[in-house]
């Protein structure tokens, strides 16, 4: 009878669990064209930021430093400062809004995605390692690796931006900055990243997943912006007209008598030229505040303090992290209850 | 030891059962083809036993009690899939070295002369070699880990008949030289006489044919005699008669010492024609243990229970 | 793309072939293999076998079926197998040699010869063949048919 080379094992005695270490190279062989682009994408982001932000920096001290400010020639340099440097700052903000989708969409599909459509699974599942561990090696570092570029990233682009904050007295609560900076960018990355990665094991391919990932991604930070962001700590409301520098403005609306005016619609769907008939020689917005309570009504703002940036960055990258932790665990169990 | 163990066991996949009332008991140090019709179980069965898939009802144990998709499973059997998935990227070495990463056992040093012997250049992407290359690769790869059952879901379809010899004796060298158990799916029976000791036959998602080949064959026999005298043949069961105008073939369940009618003639019977047979009479089954038929009413599109 | 030993089963003076169409089982291909082997005198005592892994090679068939036909020969007392070592052709088993096989060929020739001078056709030389063959076998000093149609007593293969 031909000899047995290997010992039967008699009772199924637990074995013990493969060294997730072993995970490691698998991962950055298999991953590391993606992640190589990744890191392109955003090193390059990093790069232009750095070599931009020095520049802008520069310029904007030489700016800052010219006294009396509303001198004619302090305004041209002024003027000459936003031709040259306003245009880079929105290419970075666009760079940045769109960084997060195509790195997570493109680094996290082809995770699952790409084993479910090459029949690879049915190998590398049937190994001694498991899909659980094999997932989980996977996802965990490369979700760190991309979170600590993105990190950086984030914090680069915090200093980059800072000559425009003092330049044109932005809220940093503006939906299009607010995602860019702090821990809300990492968050945002690493939901775009889980993201990509329940896409590629629900559905199985690549390409629909990418897809679906960069929609998503598009449609939650948007809601976000657009609604769930005013609502994460209830707003101030006043009746001040002297409100506080940089707030994040939500709406406005005039009462008169204790009633609605305007038919109670918030100020910017007020029709301007309704306004400009009360006060016709006001343009800019404050003022038409005042000369409006010269005619009895009252203001009322609804606004974000700057102040709560922080404490709003905390909230949104929490939900984040939350979603991204639920969409995880998702993939995981996906993973595990997937039939041949 | 009994490699695969089931009992009434059933697969649901998408409504229908692909998989049902399926009971074997296959023992060990066997190479067993398991042979039916496109789209008769063969992979449902495959996958449940090296825990790509989780069965719907009844119980399923590998290597004496142990639990397909467990860790101990995982560790002793080795599988290559339909059309033998391939990292198309990495080369021979790196996939070896993620064979490596991934097991407990893996024995480098061997599949690595293998190849040599082979001639599979390491260097090369997989997706480079051809196909029968691949299909070795992958087996190498199987070999390398010390399984103690190798599962094999039609490896043989897409190759060449050069490239299926080489991949059958690479298999066959490994059962005699390492004792390996082999349960391999295919629905060309040609060759699988010489290659398989024990086959299950697949039905519509049943068990209609089961045991050790030469037992098998040993109980069937075919009888050739006169038409007129056929059609009231009762000695034994007849699984399949093949009528001329005057002569007929009776494909019989009896042994080669039974009796032969006057005038008729015995032969002994083949595995192909002994499968094809039992394939072309949906009614018959042949089991280990007490004979039970396999029902041919129960149609295709049963609904599985909420 | 060659695979491993196809030609030479390293030791054994023969290897195997298989008539695949012919509907004999494959181990009774082995056994009729290795008796006209020795028949023929490439076999002699104390030759090797092939190993069943060689066998299992080169025609691609069950390791099962290559002990099925050694095991076989064994009980036909043709081999014994040495546990480690292999298969061997028994030491007491004498073979026809091939010289002696010619002169047996060259006396057959002039004997048909003669009968076909005689006027015997082919059917009568057959008959005749037969009946002095049965005689010859059923003498009393000769070697014993059983009932199962083996034969006991002289180990000669002819």
């Amino acid at each position: 009878m031909p000899t047995l080379t290997v010992p039967l094992s008699a009772a199924p005695r637990p074995l013990p669990p493969i060294p997730w270490r072993r995970m490691a190279w698998v991962t950055w062989r298999q991953h590391r064209v993606a992640m190589g682009a990744a890191s392109a994408v955003l090193g390059g982001l990093a790069l232009y930021l750095w070599l931009t932000g020095r520049q802008t920096h520069h310029a904007w001290a030489v700016v800052s430093a010219c006294h009396p400010a509303s001198s004619s020639i302090c305004t041209r340099s002024r003027n000459d400062f936003n031709t040259s440097y306003v245009p880079n700052a929105v290419a970075a903000v666009v760079m940045m809004q769109l960084a997060p989708a195509l790195v997570g969409a493109f680094t996290g599909a082809p995770i699952l995605g790409r084993e479910f459509e090459t029949g690879t699974f049915r190998y590398v599942w049937t190994q001694g390692m498991g899909r659980r561990r094999w997932a989980l090696g996977k996802l965990v570092p490369l979700a760190l690796a991309l979170g600590a570029m993105a990190g950086a990233c984030s914090a680069l682009f915090s200093w980059y931006y800072q000559p425009f904050f003092s330049d044109s007295f932005q809220t940093p609560l503006a939906p299009v900055l607010f995602g860019l900076r702090g821990v809300a960018f990492t968050a945002w990355t690493l939901a775009a990243f889980s993201t990509g990665a329940f896409a590629g094991a629900l559905l199985r391919r690549v390409v629909p997943a990418v897809v679906a990932t960069l929609v998503t991604y598009a449609g939650l930070t948007l809601a976000a912006g657009l609604y769930l962001r005013q609502h994460y700590l209830a707003p101030v409301v006043s009746r001040s007209l002297d409100l506080p520098g940089a707030a994040w403005i939500i709406g406005q609306w005039y009462t008169k008598n204790g009633h609605l005016a305007f038919n109670g619609v918030q100020k910017s769907a007020v029709n301007a030229d309704r306004l400009q008939h009360f006060c016709p020689s006001a343009p800019p917005t404050e003022a038409l505040g005042h000369c409006l309570a010269l005619h009895g009504y009252t203001q009322w703002t609804s606004f974000q303090p700057a102040g709560r940036f922080w404490p709003f960055q905390w909230i949104e990258g929490g939900w984040l992290l939350v979603l991204s932790t639920l969409l995880f665990a998702g993939t995981l169990w996906l993973i595990r209850r997937r039939a041949a | 030891m009994n490699v695969i163990e089931s009992h009434g066991l059933g697969k649901c996949y998408r409504g229908t059962w692909a998989l049902r009332e399926c009971s074997v008991a296959i023992p060990s140090d066997h190479v067993v083809a398991l042979v039916g019709p496109n789209g008769s179980g063969k992979s449902t069965l495959l996958n449940l036993v090296v825990g790509l898939a989780a069965p719907t009802v009844g119980t399923l144990a590998v290597l004496d009690g142990i639990t397909p998709g467990s860790p101990e499973a995982l560790d002793a059997i080795a599988f290559v899939a339909q059309d033998t998935p391939l990292y198309r990227n990495l080369s021979a070495s790196e996939t070896l070295r993620l064979a490596q990463s991934l097991n407990r056992h893996f024995d480098r040093i061997s599949a690595e002369a293998r190849l040599a012997e082979l001639g599979i250049p390491l260097k090369w992407k997989a997706g480079k070699l051809s196909g029968g290359q691949q299909a070795q690769l992958a087996l190498t790869l199987a070999l390398a880990r010390r399984p103690r059952l190798l599962v094999l879901d039609e490896p043989v379809a897409r190759l060449d008949p050069l490239a299926r010899s080489d991949f059958m004796a690479t298999v066959l060298q490994a059962v005699s030289d390492d004792g390996v158990s082999v349960v391999l799916s295919s629905h060309v029976l040609t060759d699988l006489e010489r290659v398989a000791d024990y086959i299950i036959l697949l039905r519509d998602g049943g068990v209609q044919l089961a045991g050790e080949v030469d037992a098998l064959l040993d109980s069937h026999r075919v009888l050739t005699g006169p038409t007129v005298e056929a059609e009231c043949y009762s000695d034994h069961p007849v699984i399949h008669a093949q009528s001329g105008r005057t002569q007929t073939h009776l494909l019989v369940r009896a042994t080669a010492t039974n009796p032969v009618p006057a005038g008729w003639e015995t032969h002994r019977v083949g595995l192909e024609e002994l499968t094809l047979a039992y394939l072309r009479e949906p009614g018959a089954s042949a089991l280990p243990g007490p004979s039970r038929a396999v029902s041919s009413e129960r149609p295709n599109e049963v609904r599985c229970p909420r | 793309m060659q695979t491993a030993a196809a030609t030479t089963e390293t030791g054994s003076p023969i290897t195997f072939r298989l008539d695949r169409g012919s509907g004999v089982p494959t181990y009774l291909q082995l056994v009729h293999q290795v008796e006209h082997a020795l028949r023929l005198g490439y076999l002699g005592p104390g030759d090797r076998l092939p190993r069943v892994k060689d066998v299992v090679a080169s025609l691609v068939i069950n390791p099962n079926t290559v002990l099925k036909a050694y095991r076989e020969l064994e009980t036909k007392g043709l081999t014994v197998g040495k546990p480690g070592q292999g298969t061997f052709i028994h030491p007491s088993v004498r073979p026809v040699a091939l010289p002696e096989l010619t002169d047996l060929r060259r006396t057959l020739v002039d004997w048909l010869t003669t009968a076909e001078r005689v006027g015997l056709d082919e059917d009568g030389v057959v008959a005749l063949f037969a009946s002095v063959m049965r005689e010859h076998l059923e003498r009393p000093d000769g070697p014993h048919i059983g009932e199962d149609g083996t034969r006991t007593g002289a180990e000669d293969v002819a």
